[in-house]
């Protein structure tokens, strides 16, 4: 166990090996025809090839459902930030008719199994004509983004003081002047780590981009299952189509990397 | 309890960052109340931190009766400390936070009982026994972190780092008066580091005092009020502090703006002339000064003090004296001439030294 | 704290988004649970018939077991290794930078592609573990066995999980004062008793919402084992939503589906509500 300000422990290290074996084995599978993997087991590949990478950047149905897969999920991401950012403003400064129950009933809908959700929405969507678009996803998801949203936003707001909400009243600036110009600069950190987390749910989830896609919005999560169900051979490509999948991961969490272990702490029950 | 000898202690965090603490010396005898007092970053948590074994220095001795204990670990020195805020274990009522170091220590069940009832009855805490910290009040809470630092009796020193910050100032006179009583009554070591002066004042029977990582002076409250060895004492004391203006001594006489305050056997030379405000008078003898500003503090045996701030040769000074009459905007300065003190290059001149 | 009751403007757009997402969803699914549907005109009220025979499917019954065992078991790992790993962490500088972004990595991979690495990772002929497993002389195949099936699967989930409780623990470990650990040193605590007495009192609401949010996740569990194993061999690591979604997307038995998603969501939000409801319980007992 480790002191204080002391030392990672060797068994940190031991977790980070456990942690990163696994991609490690996806990216050298991704550098590796199929024949090399089928060949025998090697521990670094012994011929690396970029041409798994190449087919899955100049292969439409795959660069294309890359495309679908970022649109709904920053869609969704300003979506998320546009209505929670409001709500978690009231429920830090204001307290109204029903706020607390309004708050635990928002807070449910995450424990709602998204299986539950299939059959309606593939009626909801089909019936206002968003079925296979984008939006539909990103609408979807924000059943449990919006939550999320609103729960990170609210220890955000709250620990800035409230004097500042009166001072700028003072001042004489305008509420919306507030908010935009004072206030959302305030919590910049709390608005990166709540994008950290809309990305984080609503990129890697796979069963409600199914159900709400069929073809033209496709994302790339749903190619990469369908390959495996068409062909099922391809590990390569599939490899290479998982290890891309695993960047824009990557950029978000060194996006926030200053803010994590504080946004972490924000969450209030 | 136990005499303390630390000596030159040197402390830096990192080698190549500047140092916290520059050949700090600290003496204190076996049952001694001891206050270290300094501004913020003078290096008194780091001094605290090294005392209680959490740090080690990087040059310097530190003893306890005469053991060198530089490198012993916390519980080897058998040191106990109170925080800025009240320190408790959340999950123990307040008979398991008072008992927590004796039950560390081995002690069975029935001897941590009797103990902790002691201490308790000393603090008035006896009747919180079972509570959690959640329940109880900031000052009962350190009330009972200060508990916990006295419960073992072979503690050898108890260190106070600012214990009244946290508490609310109603309650600060009761918790000094409580603190005060138990060292006294229980005959601890303490060293009780603040950056307020009336808590050093009325608490410690001897001062050091710490600036930029030195000891300036260590002494009685008075011979640090009195005598301050260094500038920096002259006007961290008092409240005003010293007055400290240009002067030169020439041919056994001090001078100030070309008049003649006193006499003296130190050497020729520029040096600042040092003086508390009560030690002068404003009035129709001495140097003379422009008045800028007169402000009553209040009546003392039936005759109305004030504080007149005015102009000796350009430099500001404070004089705090009895408003007998009006004093007008151009009066005379007179100061004790017995009491003048001298200081060159920051350090006092004592006439030996001359 | 402001009473204003105009502050359900600032809260309408959520409630509207939510109520499009959630409740309109929620409502039908309510709807079918009660009816016999033949066609779109053809309808019948059959009260709480499918409900019924829901509890009676054995398939059900069985599915619910694996997913209560699965969620208790990857708990029951996550949890302590995930509190361990938030203790070895250094707390500040550039090695922590560096631990948090590599801890963060799992949390940010699509669900599916995490089924995949593991598929390809576990795999006796082309994947790392399942070679070295097969090597040290185990016969081991998680397409074959039921038991190797559910080891990679908990393994797989710890992998992917125990991050989220780690970082959410060392949130709440640099929160504590260093204080606490000093006067801890001074009165000769062991260092299980720093962690006992300092560290657990100090996470308890980190780990009350890591705990929730690990529990309703684990129990809604589809995506990760739909890709590795398929919910076999057998039917061995068919869990709730995996069943769900065959009822509702491959046979299209919406009555009987829509009554099992009902149960299915009260049975997380009892559970979620059991354990909160203790947390706080025990809580105001210590209070």
């Amino acid at each position: 166990m480790s002191a204080p300000n002391g030392k990672a422990h060797w068994s940190l290290y031991l977790y980070c090996l456990f942690l990163l074996a696994p991609l490690y084995w996806l990216v050298s599978m991704a550098v590796k025809s199929n024949r090399d993997i089928l060949g025998g087991l090697e521990l670094v590949p012994g011929d690396p090839t970029l041409a798994n990478f190449v087919e899955v950047a100049t292969n439409p149905a795959w660069y294309g459902a890359f495309v679908n897969s970022l649109t709904y999920v920053c869609l969704n991401a300003a979506l998320s930030i546009t209505v929670a950012l409001p709500t978690a403003y009231a429920f830090s400064r204001y307290r109204f008719l029903g706020d607390k129950q309004l708050f635990f009933w928002l807070l449910t809908n995450r424990m709602a199994p998204p299986a539950v959700f299939l059959l309606p929405f593939f009626q909801l969507y089909s019936a206002v004509g968003l079925f296979d678009t984008p939006l539909a996803v990103a609408l979807a998801h924000c059943l449990f983004t919006v939550p999320l949203a609103v729960w990170i936003l609210e220890g955000f707001v709250s620990a800035v003081p409230k004097e500042l909400d009166e001072m700028a009243a003072i001042d004489g600036h305008s509420f919306p002047f507030f908010f935009f110009r004072i206030l959302i600069p305030v919590i910049r950190g709390g608005i990166g780590v709540t994008l950290f987390f809309c990305f984080m749910f609503s990129w890697v989830e796979l069963l409600i981009a199914r159900t709400l896609t069929a073809s033209e919005a496709k994302p790339i999560v749903v190619a990469m299952t369908r390959t495996v169900s068409a062909s099922g051979l391809d590990w390569g490509v599939l490899a290479a189509a998982g290890v891309l999948t695993i960047l824009p991961g990557l950029a978000v969490v060194w996006f926030v990397r200053r803010h994590l272990a504080k946004g972490f702490a924000m969450g209030r029950v | 309890m136990a005499a303390i000898r630390a000596s030159s202690l040197h402390h830096r965090y990192q080698p190549g960052a500047p140092p916290v603490l520059e050949g700090v010396d600290l003496e204190l005898r076996d049952g001694e109340a001891h206050a270290v007092l300094g501004g913020s970053g003078a290096g008194k948590t780091t001094l605290l931190h090294l005392l209680a074994g959490l740090l080690r220095p990087s040059a310097g001795t530190i003893e306890f009766d005469g053991r060198d204990l530089t490198a012993a670990s916390p519980a080897e020195r058998q040191v106990a400390q109170v925080f800025q805020f009240p320190v408790l274990y959340p999950a123990l009522d307040v008979a398991g936070n008072l008992g927590f170091p004796l039950v560390n220590r081995g002690w069975n069940a029935a001897a941590v009982r009797r103990r902790v009832g002691e201490v308790a009855e000393l603090l008035s805490i006896a009747a919180l026994l079972t509570r959690k910290p959640k329940q109880l009040s900031l000052f009962e809470r350190q009330l009972t972190a200060i508990g916990r630092a006295l419960v073992r009796p072979d503690v050898a020193l108890v260190l106070l780092d600012e214990p009244l910050t946290a508490v609310e100032p109603a309650a600060k006179w009761r918790l000094r008066q409580a603190l005060k009583t138990v060292q006294g009554e229980l005959g601890l070591t303490m060293i009780y580091v603040t950056h307020d002066q009336t808590e050093a004042l009325t608490f410690a029977e001897r001062i050091t005092l710490l600036h930029h990582g030195k000891a300036l002076q260590t002494g009685s409250p008075e011979a640090l009020y009195e005598q301050p060895a260094h500038e920096a004492v002259a006007r961290f004391i008092g409240s005003p502090g010293m007055n400290l203006v240009d002067g030169e001594v020439s041919a056994g006489s001090i001078r100030c703006n070309g008049q003649v305050l006193g006499a003296t056997a130190a050497a020729d030379g520029r040096c600042a002339l040092g003086f508390r405000p009560e030690w002068a008078a404003v009035g129709e003898r001495g140097v003379p000064v422009a008045v800028r500003s007169v402000r009553a503090l209040g009546t003392l045996g039936g005759v109305a003090t004030g504080l007149v701030t005015a102009e000796l040769g350009g430099q500001a000074i404070h004089v705090q004296q009895r408003l007998d009459g009006p004093v007008g905007s151009q009066a005379r300065l007179h100061i004790d001439p017995s009491r003048i003190l001298l200081y060159r290059n920051g350090w006092l001149v004592t006439d030996a030294t001359g | 704290m402001r009473a204003n009751q105009k502050a359900w403007l600032a809260v309408a757009p959520v409630v509207l988004v939510v109520a499009f997402t959630a409740v309109a969803p929620l409502m039908t699914v309510v709807n079918y649970s009660v009816q016999d549907i033949f066609d779109v005109h053809t309808r019948l009220f059959v009260g709480l018939d499918w409900y019924r025979e829901t509890l009676r499917d054995p398939r059900f019954l069985e599915a619910l077991v694996r997913q209560l065992g699965f969620s208790a078991l990857v708990l029951a790992l996550e949890i302590p290794l995930g509190i361990w790993i938030a203790r070895c962490m250094p707390l500040q500088g550039r090695m922590t930078v560096a631990f948090l972004i590599i801890l963060a990595v799992p949390l940010l991979i699509p669900w599916n592609v995490v089924g995949v690495t593991w598929q390809i990772f576990a795999r006796p002929d082309i994947g790392l573990l399942g070679a070295a497993v097969t090597a040290l002389g185990v016969s081991y195949n998680y397409t074959s066995s039921a038991f190797d099936a559910w080891a990679t699967l908990v393994l797989m989930d710890v992998w992917h999980w125990t991050s989220l409780v780690a970082l959410l623990c060392f949130a709440g470990l640099a929160a504590i004062p260093p204080a606490y650990y000093q006067a801890a040193a001074l009165d000769g605590a062991s260092r299980w008793q720093v962690f006992r007495h300092v560290e657990l009192p100090h996470l308890k609401s980190v780990l009350t919402i890591a705990v929730l949010l690990r529990l309703m996740d684990s129990l809604m569990i589809y995506t990760e084992p739909f890709v590795l194993t398929g919910g076999g061999p057998g039917a061995s690591t068919t869990f709730l939503s995996q069943y769900l979604t065959s009822m509702a997307v491959g046979q299209f038995d919406l009555g009987p589906a829509a009554a099992f998603s009902v149960l299915y969501f009260l049975l997380i939000l009892l559970l979620c509500w059991l354990f909160h409801a203790s947390v706080m319980k025990r809580g105001d007992a210590a209070a």
